[in-house]
């Protein structure tokens, strides 16, 4: 029910946690529970030493629980999922702009995802609508190359938007095995013998492409190049829908780099 | 002659073709398990070429031997280019590869006519049965139906594409008779409306029976030539707007004509390709399809042709003054979306946030919508009488900017500046231009 009302105070603590899921909602714990509004959250990664207090928080399963089945019962299913798609962002304050949206939202109750005119609220949805707009963008840009049997492809993207790659290519590719490897977030997606993994990793080396793949990457670059209507050049038009730092992993962009 | 030749001669065929979008059916993986491919809700776009259109299928010509030899066409018979033609499984291995490597959305294919239009439609069905049932390919296939194709044929092919199109050409039997003699009005509408009943029924089948089959469950299309004959913008839109009443289709593309030929009843070949007028034909499209406008309020017998410095909504808006100022706080759904900069996100949002919290100008920004032009016709809780408006600053705003990137010398004007001047887009006065543009719809306003 709306009116749960959460009290805290400004304060200039600094809360560093692990970067993860539970150790995030272990943070907002903290903050509840201590009446505390953190100068900033941020992860141990990109923790820099500085003057302010800080205070590692620790991730607790069983609080990390507690806040996730309270954010379920008093706002929002939909609150939930922003929750968890936010921490996929790549944006430096993103962990204290969603506590922040929390304390409003525990305020407010279900109605807090459609006060689009709130600030708070306003804040966490154009970070989530940036990742899913990249999500949606590499869904067509990625490409694969056919390692003999495996499919492997490579992205460099700025969010994490790995995890929400994986269903549309398992759905698209059931029989197949692939692999697609973030190069920003090292970590890899692995679909092998019908069963799915995201795994941490070290710089991936793929083999050498065969006489094969090579033969289909010219026919598609040629492909490619033949569509273009000459008299109808545009390429500021083609920046604006396919920005150039997606070139670098797509076959019949990268010689235009 | 090997693959790679014929790919880049059949591509070179079908560039001209406007439609490549993957949109109207969703599907969420191969139907049994076995094979492949998936179809999203809300197509997708694989890569954009060098003239900015997004490519999302691998759209080719079956066979660009033409036994037909229409005036504006690039594959007419009696231009001399190199010939091919693919083979069934040539296309459907194409196919498969491009989009195991996720080049593509799926096929888009249309063809020149072989010998005649029904055995180039076998060919053609012969490669979709090998892609659908031979690879197990479930991705999205769009396939060109040929004037003058059998029933039969057309039913084989609606069966196993998403989508189907039958060109109109151009916007009137007139231009048809004179630029393409061979292909007559009923070769077109016959199968046009066979596959409109196909549709309907289709899917009344699909309500009694589940696994009944699907007939072009995407839907259908249409495209024509824009600039090639001498229709009038007004006539163009009326005749799309009758196209998406009668045939119930579901998208109609505008192509911008390229002159690729010296003919008396062409335009001359220096030509520009006509592409503000066919972006303002989408964007009256658009209009008609998502916002919910008759084609008799986007133009007239008296302006039967697109003002070529505002976008259509925009030029309704200033015509219609009396609708406005809009209410953001009060108005319903249909009148904010005939506010010029507020389109049906923005609409729905506005729709949904107003129910929290009273809506400023501020909030309006947060929620997502461009102030740029919308200001000037809406009042909100902070501007209970609207922005106190500068004639002149208005009009700057309201100008639309691609009128001076893509040339506006191809449109009939109004009241028009010396638009001459525009012919070399390096000019300055084009700046001259775009003020008098501005100081001429100030008056108006």
């Amino acid at each position: 029910m709306p009116g749960y009302k959460i009290v805290v105070y400004p304060t200039d603590v600094i809360y560093i946690y692990d970067g993860g899921i539970a150790g995030f909602l272990t943070c907002v714990h903290e903050s509840f529970y201590a009446k505390e509004l953190p100068l900033n959250i941020v992860s141990d990664a990109n923790y820099e030493p500085s003057l302010y207090k800080h205070k590692f928080v620790a991730a607790d399963e069983a609080k990390a629980k507690t806040v996730r089945e309270s954010i379920a019962r008093n706002i929002s299913k939909r609150a939930l999922d922003l929750t968890d798609h936010l921490l996929l962002c790549h944006h430096e304050k993103k962990e204290l702009a969603l506590l922040k949206f929390l304390i409003t939202a525990f305020r407010v109750g279900p109605k807090a995802t459609s006060m689009l005119g709130d600030k708070e609220v306003s804040d966490v949805l154009a970070m989530e609508r940036h990742m899913l707009g990249e999500r949606h963008l590499l869904l067509g840009f990625i490409r694969f190359k056919d390692y003999g049997g495996m499919l492997g492809a490579v992205i460099s993207p700025k969010n994490f938007v790995l995890p929400l790659l994986a269903e549309h290519f398992v759905c698209r590719f059931p029989n197949e095995n692939f692999m697609i490897y973030d190069k920003t977030h090292n970590a890899a997606l692995i679909y092998q013998d019908r069963k799915l993994e995201i795994t941490a990793v070290e710089d991936i080396k793929f083999a050498d492409e065969s006489e094969e793949e090579l033969h289909y990457q010219n026919l598609w670059k040629s492909f490619y190049k033949t569509i273009g209507i000459k008299e109808r050049l545009n390429p500021k038009c083609r920046m604006s829908h396919m920005p150039k730092r997606y070139w670098i992993n797509m076959v019949e962009m990268k010689e235009f780099l | 002659m090997d693959i790679m030749d014929k790919l880049t001669i059949l591509t070179d065929g079908a560039k001209y073709d406007a439609a490549c979008t993957s949109s109207g059916v969703t599907r969420k993986g191969p139907a049994n398990g076995k094979g492949l491919g998936n179809v999203m809700p809300a197509g997708c776009c694989h890569s954009f070429s060098s003239d900015g259109r997004c490519i999302t299928l691998l759209k080719v010509l079956m066979s660009n031997s033409c036994i037909y030899d229409c005036k504006y066409c690039v594959n007419r018979s009696s231009n001399d280019v190199p010939r091919a033609t693919f083979t069934p499984s040539e296309l459907a291995d194409l196919t498969i590869q491009f989009y195991r490597r996720n080049y593509i959305e799926g096929l888009f294919l249309s063809s020149g006519v072989i010998k005649n239009p029904d055995y180039t439609s076998e060919q053609m069905a012969k490669a979709l049965e090998v892609l659908r049932y031979q690879y197990g390919f479930w991705g999205y296939i769009h396939t060109k139906i040929l004037p003058g194709t059998s029933a039969e044929l057309v039913r084989r092919l609606g069966l196993l594409a998403d989508r189907v199109s039958v060109n109109v050409e151009l916007p009137s039997e007139a231009s048809l008779v004179s630029l393409a003699p061979q292909k007559k009005r009923e070769a077109i509408f016959t199968p046009m409306a066979q596959i409109t009943q196909g549709i309907t029924t289709g899917k009344a089948e699909v309500v009694q029976y589940r696994k009944a089959p699907k007939f072009a469950p995407g839907g259908q299309a249409t495209q024509m030539i824009i600039g090639a004959s001498p229709e009038s913008d007004y006539s163009i839109v009326r005749l799309a707007s009758a196209l998406y009443g009668k045939y119930d289709l579901k998208r109609v593309f505008y192509s911008a004509y390229i002159p690729a030929i010296r003919d008396k009843m062409l335009p001359a070949i220096d030509t520009k390709p006509p592409l503000l007028r066919e972006h303002r034909l989408y964007q009256a499209d658009w209009l008609m399809r998502e916002y919910h406008f008759e084609a008799e309020e986007i133009l007239s017998d008296e302006e039967p042709n697109f003002n070529p410095y505002m976008d259509p909504k925009c030029n309704w808006a200033v015509n219609n003054l009396h609708f406005f100022p809009v209410d953001v706080g009060k108005a319903d759904y249909e009148a904010l979306l005939r506010v010029p900069g507020i389109g049906p996100k923005s609409a729905a949002r506005i729709v949904t946030a107003r129910r929290h919290s009273r809506l400023g100008m501020a909030e309006l920004k947060r929620i997502g919508v461009v102030l740029k032009r919308a200001k000037y016709f809406i009042v909100t809780s902070d501007e209970p009488l609207g922005i106190s408006v500068n004639k002149y600053t208005a009009a700057k705003a309201l100008i639309d900017p691609n009128s001076f990137s893509m040339g506006v010398e191809q449109l009939t004007l109004f009241d028009a500046p010396q638009t001459r001047f525009l012919l070399d887009p390096a000019n300055h006065v084009i700046e001259d231009v775009r003020e008098e543009a501005a100081l001429c719809l100030a008056t108006k306003l």
